[in-house]
């Protein structure tokens, strides 16, 4: 079998400060093939962001304490050097951020920023080599040519974004990070950009990472789902199965928040209770204080990870999770 | 579209706003100015206890027909009856029995509060200036009864906090219980969940959706998520370019969309179930600027069937079934009597 791109073992995030430390991620385990796609979801505060810049190694590393390991194409991202780190940046890894659209330069032309980027990696390539791939990367996104001379306040939002979304694409990095990436477009865009980019897996065999909190767009492009609560994973498998039969007392609550678009009208509900103090060491199930289906043990028992038949993994003592201390 | 007199009448409302460039190439009204025409020509009727669902891309002028439906912006044409009483002539008249008559509640929870003032003083505003409760302890009285009602415990103790001590969730839910005081008998809300989390989502949703029964009110719900619309809307406008292009049925607006751009939005929406076969159509570019569009039909140049009378006519409104309207020259083809 092939190495896999990314390989999680038992990572662990903590802000500290002067007060108290504040668990945001707690011993994550998680493989990502090559050609996969991974949408993690989670609600606010969760910790998915904070896992993602983790592994980019964006956390102030004077308040943060990394645990773990994370090895990429075999190499250990939390032990990295700088240079070594600047070297995988955007060549193999790359990111696209919520907000990527204000991160451009606003004095700039688009293209001259595409220069300069493009220049760090492949510091003799020429004017016209860079314009060329750039308008690749723009009939990718929708966007048009023209795009190349325009400053960034001469364009919407959306195309921004649709700018950023390509930026991160310049050099076919190994690995493409969408943290919330899609949120804030329309749903036209969104849904265009989600297929353009799973055909481009198909055709570069990419492998990306997506952070969302909308269900849908894991349903639609993602082939494997993480559900993330509390800074841990509670279910991880194949969207197709997740998504159809939910077994972590979670998943199926995140689901039922969201209605169909065409089938049957169920009533919505929410999941009663906010996200627990994450600065205080939980004993039992850290879901156990919001689950409908709680017992006495889940209070006291850490649920261990059980994988089922169809590969995947979820953390409930009311799956299994107690048959392997 | 009925004979007898509706709860609310929309009839013909179009707001434009004067735009100032420097750019000649751009085509001019009469007398040489230039307006975004960010509303054109809508109208519509909801009737008590309908919940009307408005979508469209950012841009196309739903919020800016919430805040003319509230008369935070005066229409510049047309006007709005309600129970067969124009706008104009009852804020004339009274505007405060208008704003009793008529609620709104904003996307942005955090940004619909006044920072330096505890929740009690937020709440007792209104209650104080429309007259309701004889004395102050009688209205803290109510506060903390709605309060508690909408889920918020312990009352008192969120009556004495500031807006930024509490949840998104908490605000919003708050902002529907302002919202509601007054007994409203219209309602806009203006994708009220869209900055809440999922977890949250559905609690406030089926908040408004209950209190509003309860007072037999009609709901204006703005947004651009569909699933949600439909799961909430009695009916569903779609919006493209400050016009309304396709009204229906919540359920045959999602299922057999007939407007090409319904059809486009639908097919991108994502959707949580696996099964269901996703087939995008693709539409190019980005809606253009609402700056003297026409003469033809809009979306003619994202279009994907396009004939000849698109690029020259605006589209009229053709009722294709029972109760489903749609202005598109496509459509008329295949069928529909004339409206």
């Amino acid at each position: 079998m092939e190495e896999p791109i990314l390989e999680l073992k038992n990572v662990s995030v903590t802000y500290k400060n002067a007060e108290k430390e504040v668990y945001a991620v707690r011993n994550v385990n998680l493989t990502i093939e090559k050609g996969d796609s991974l949408g993690i979801v989670g609600e606010s505060g969760s910790g998915k962001s904070t896992l993602i810049m983790a592994l980019l190694r964006l956390l102030p590393e004077n308040s943060t304490v990394i645990e773990g390991q994370a090895r990429f194409l075999g190499r250990d991202l939390f032990t990295m050097t700088l240079e070594e780190l600047n070297e995988i940046r955007w060549t193999q890894m790359a990111v696209v951020f919520q907000k990527a659209m204000n991160s451009m330069s606003p004095v700039h032309r688009i293209g001259t920023q595409f220069e300069d980027i493009y220049r760090v990696h492949e510091p003799k390539a020429s004017r016209a080599e860079i314009k060329k791939r750039v308008y690749e990367l723009f009939r990718l996104v929708n966007l048009p040519e023209r795009v190349y001379k325009l400053y960034p306040h001469e364009m919407s939002g959306g195309m921004l974004q649709r700018v950023a979304i390509a930026l991160s694409m310049l050099h076919h990095p190994n690995l493409l990070i969408f943290d919330e990436a899609t949120t804030a477009l329309d749903v036209v865009t969104q849904g265009q950009i989600l297929k353009e980019v799973a055909e481009l897996e198909k055709t570069m065999a990419m492998t990306r990472i997506m952070i969302t909190h909308d269900m849908s767009v894991v349903a639609v492009s993602c082939s494997k789902i993480a559900v993330m609560y509390a800074g841990e994973f509670m279910e991880i498998g194949r969207t197709r199965d997740v998504l159809k039969n939910p077994q972590h007392p979670y998943t199926k609550g995140l689901l039922k928040a969201f209605p169909s678009l065409k089938g049957e009208i169920d009533g919505l509900s929410a999941i009663p209770g906010f996200l627990p103090d994450l600065s205080k060491q939980c004993r039992g199930c850290i879901f156990a204080p919001r689950c409908p289906k709680k017992t006495k043990a889940c209070e006291t028992t850490r649920p261990k990870p059980v994988r089922l038949a169809d590969g995947r993994t979820v953390v409930c003592l009311a799956v299994g999770g107690e048959e392997n201390e | 579209m009925s004979d007898k007199t509706p709860f609310v009448h929309i009839d013909h409302i179009s707001k434009w706003y004067p735009y100032k460039s420097g750019d000649r190439n751009l085509k001019k009204e009469k007398g040489g100015r230039l307006y975004v025409k960010a509303v054109e020509d809508i109208s519509l009727d909801i009737e008590a206890g309908e919940v009307l669902g408005i979508i469209g891309e950012s841009g196309c002028g739903k919020s800016t027909l919430g805040r003319i439906l509230t008369r935070l912006e005066r229409p510049t044409q047309g006007d709005i009856f309600i129970e067969g009483v124009p706008v104009s002539e009852m804020i004339r008249q009274d505007s405060k029995k208008f704003r009793r008559k008529v609620q709104i509640v904003f996307q942005n929870p955090y940004d619909s509060f006044t920072p330096k003032d505890t929740i009690e003083k937020i709440l007792l505003r209104p209650l104080k200036n429309h007259n309701i409760g004889s004395t102050k302890e009688e209205r803290i009285q109510m506060c903390l009864e709605a309060l508690e009602r909408g889920g918020l415990h312990p009352a008192e103790s969120i009556m004495k906090r500031y807006p930024h001590e509490l949840s998104g969730g908490q605000l919003q839910r708050i902002s529907i219980i302002r919202a509601m005081f007054l007994n409203p008998q219209f309602i806009v809300a203006d994708e009220p969940v869209s900055m809440l989390d999922v977890s949250v989502r559905a609690e406030i949703i089926n908040m408004l959706l209950e209190l509003s029964r309860e007072r037999n009110a009609a709901v204006i719900f703005i947004s651009h998520d569909i699933a949600l619309t439909r799961y909430i809307s009695d009916r569903i406008a779609v919006m493209y370019l400050g016009r309304i292009v396709e009204y229906g049925k919540s359920d045959d607006i999602v299922r057999n969309p007939l407007h090409p751009y319904t059809k486009a939005l639908i097919s991108n929406c994502g959707s949580i179930d696996v099964d269901e076969e996703m087939s995008i159509i693709n539409i190019e570019g980005e809606p253009p600027t609402p700056i003297n569009p026409g003469p033809g039909c809009y979306f003619a140049p994202r279009c994907f069937c396009t004939c000849e009378k698109c690029q020259v006519n605006y589209p009229e409104w053709i009722e294709m079934e029972e109760g489903h309207f749609v202005s598109c020259h496509c459509a008329e083809k295949e069928g529909g009597k004339q409206n």
